[in-house]
């Protein structure tokens, strides 16, 4: 009785975490899958199962722009993501001293405010008659037509601004944990800094760069709330299509089959991602464990 | 060997609790499956008196919600808790919001919504409103005005009460670009990227197509369609700067953009001095919005306190004083003159029939789905 007991406990430790996923993945992933095979149209006597599978093709037609432009909105701020996020999350795990902390709180502290009224504040942030917009202007740093709203940097900015702290968290906790040591002996075997970031740091890093890179694509990939308040016209993202398929065209089963095939890229992408990564950069010390 | 086993147990449990949700769940999706909104036979709203707890949902800056307006107002006189909701933004994405649910017979616990005639139209169509008897809405049919009782789509007010009415046309940031006077003029290269457009499929490329010289209430797909590529040419080059809801007054606050297509009520959204409404040379398109009652709403007999309410001319007056549209009631003008307002005066509170003799109704295009396709292309291009 008490080994059956034992022996049941992963089970329970596992529970929640299963129904969880059950309830608000899996269930939703099969009542979307449905959805997109039904036909038919909302004012015309409703939808109905017909295991329409064109709806697939269908809706990728006239929205392959969107969704090349969100693979490049989404990619650059990941990118620029890294570049900003990589260098803070160093300094702050071995350079703030005292400061740890407080700098650590800082990077949180956005989340104390709505992701929307956070993004909708960069609006008059950067509407065309603000300060900042002017100093932009008398350095020619804006495009041609002087202004930043409603362009495609507006919105990649917002991606990268909205997005870092995703960067940043997994990798501080990466560098955290680094072993110092191994960088004294690094340079004991006379490399030099630049050697010593590039031959341990930085390969022993990796698995926080994955899941950072990992935390800020996925998410930015799908965003719609920076393209619609901060673009402007051909600006959308696949999400704005995704949105308006669902509550301006009332096309239900195109919306879900597009949102299907949406998550098939975003996985096809991430495993090629890691594949290129290495999975032993995703999975860190695991894999060296059992070796 | 236990890790061996572990994962096909866990395999198997988990294609059990799957088993067992999606039957249950499928089970309760039979049960509400059919029929859809009131189930095919029309429920009349239940009247009598009025008290407890009433939901409602409203566009921004549609009534004054404050301690002195008219929600406060009619709470002290019935003693009806009232939430007011101002969560409507857009006809289309509102409904698409509540659909589902209406679909199931359900609100969202709301008890009027605010909605354009066309999408009153659409959800009587579609079962998810309920008829109010002329008997329980006495102060309504007393003072309505004459011109709003029959309209086409609801030809004996069975399931509508007008809210507001109103205009689109262009707003017009004076200090920038006094000239504008034609929707035409929005296409001059010169503004390029200091304009923006409603997403309104019905107001937007209607617009353009008058500016042409086109009727709307009698333009084919082809004529709708040709319209919307003239707009999206001109989104593809840049000259729109977006397209907008209720925000274009956001953009005309912060001087973003020197003109928009835009609704004549919005001057108390707008904070910018030198803004100001136009009739287009051509016409403009001329819209009402209705308070409707949608199946399963809560405590209907306050719902229809409420329109009662805002029917007495001193309360309408009131309302038209704050949102600056057009009053679907008599008496209005008489009493605002007593009062000194300058509002009495205006043209866009108060349209003459010279004034918008030129104007049409939000039509809606042949070939809707077709139509709408291309006009949400464009939107999200």
């Amino acid at each position: 009785m008490r080994s059956w007991s034992k022996r049941l406990v992963p089970y329970w430790l596992l529970g929640p975490g299963l129904l969880w996923l059950l309830f608000f993945f899996v269930v939703p992933m099969y009542f979307m899958g449905e959805l997109a095979l039904y036909s038919g149209s909302l004012t015309s006597g409703g939808f109905e199962f017909t295991w329409a599978w064109s709806n697939f093709p269908d809706s990728l037609s006239g929205h392959t722009e969107q969704i090349f432009r969100s693979i490049f909105y989404a990619g650059t701020a990941t990118v620029l993501c890294l570049l900003i996020g990589y260098p803070l999350a160093y300094a702050i795990a071995f350079r703030a001293g005292r400061f740890k902390t407080l700098l650590l709180f800082a990077v949180i502290a956005p989340f104390f405010t709505t992701y929307l009224i956070r993004t909708i504040a960069w609006k008059t942030i950067l509407s065309d008659d603000s300060p900042v917009v002017s100093v932009l202007q008398t350095l020619s740093l804006t495009p041609a037509d002087g202004r930043v709203l409603a362009t495609s940097g507006a919105v990649i900015a917002g991606l990268t601004y909205n997005f870092l702290p995703f960067m940043i968290l997994p990798l501080y906790a990466n560098l955290e944990r680094l072993d110092l040591g191994l960088i004294e002996a690094a340079k004991d075997l006379y490399s030099d800094s630049r050697t010593a970031f590039l031959k341990v740091t930085l390969p022993l890093t990796m698995p926080g760069i994955v899941a950072g890179v990992l935390l800020t694509f996925i998410p930015a990939f799908g965003d719609y709330v920076n393209a619609q308040l901060l673009g402007g016209t051909g600006q959308a993202m696949i999400g704005n299509v995704i949105q308006s398929l669902y509550l301006a065209q009332r096309d239900y089963p195109e919306a879900a089959a597009l949102s299907f095939l949406m998550m098939a890229l975003i996985l096809a992408i991430v495993l090629a991602y890691i594949r290129f990564a290495g999975t032993e950069a995703f999975m860190g010390e695991e894999e060296e464990r059992e070796a | 060997m236990v890790t061996e086993k572990d994962p096909r147990r866990i395999t198997a449990l988990l294609a059990v609790l799957v088993a067992a949700a999606a039957l249950a769940l499928g089970l309760a999706a039979c049960g509400g499956g059919g029929g859809g909104g009131n189930g095919g036979e029309t429920t009349v709203a239940e009247g009598g008196e009025a008290k407890g707890d009433l939901t409602i949902s409203n566009w921004p800056g549609y009534i004054d919600p404050g301690k002195n307006g008219t929600i406060a107002e009619f709470e002290e006189k019935t003693g009806v808790k009232v939430d007011y909701i101002e969560d409507i933004n857009s006809n289309d994405t509102f409904f698409g919001k509540l659909q589902p649910q209406l679909e199931q017979g359900q609100s969202g616990g709301r008890s009027i919504f605010v909605v354009a005639d066309y999408m009153a139209q659409q959800m009587h169509d579609l079962g998810y409103l309920q008829e109010i008897e002329h008997d329980d809405l006495p102060t309504v049919f007393e003072n309505i005005l004459p011109d709003l009782k029959s309209p086409a789509f609801d030809p004996e007010r069975r399931f509508s009460v007008p809210w507001q009415g109103g205009m689109t046309g262009i707003w017009v940031d004076t200090s920038k670009a006094p000239e504008i006077k034609s929707v035409n003029d929005l296409f001059d290269p010169k503004y390029k990227g200091k304009v923006t457009m409603l997403d309104e499929l019905r107001e937007t490329p209607a617009l353009v197509m008058l500016a042409e010289g086109v009727d709307p209430a009698k333009a084919s797909a082809d004529q709708w369609l040709a319209a919307i590529d003239k707009i999206k040419a001109a989104a593809d080059s840049g000259q729109i700067r977006r397209f907008t809801g209720n925000d274009y007054t956001e953009d005309l606050t912060a001087g973003n953009i020197v003109a928009a297509i835009g609704w004549s009520g919005d001057a108390s959204l707008i904070e910018n001095p030198n803004a100001e409404w136009r009739m287009p040379t051509e016409g403009c398109v001329r819209w009402s919005e209705n308070m409707v009652i949608p199946v399963g709403a809560p405590n209907t007999p306050a719902a229809i306190a409420f329109m009662n309410f805002v029917y007495r001319p001193e309360v309408a007056a009131d309302i038209t004083g704050y949102v600056e549209y057009i009053s679907p009631v008599e008496g209005v003008k008489e009493i605002l003159e007593k009062e000194g307002s300058d509002l009495a005066k205006s043209e866009i509170v108060f349209p003459t029939e010279e004034f918008t003799r030129n104007c049409t109704g939000q039509n809606t295009p042949p070939e809707l789905d077709r139509v709408n396709e291309a006009w949400q292309n464009v939107l999200t291009g």
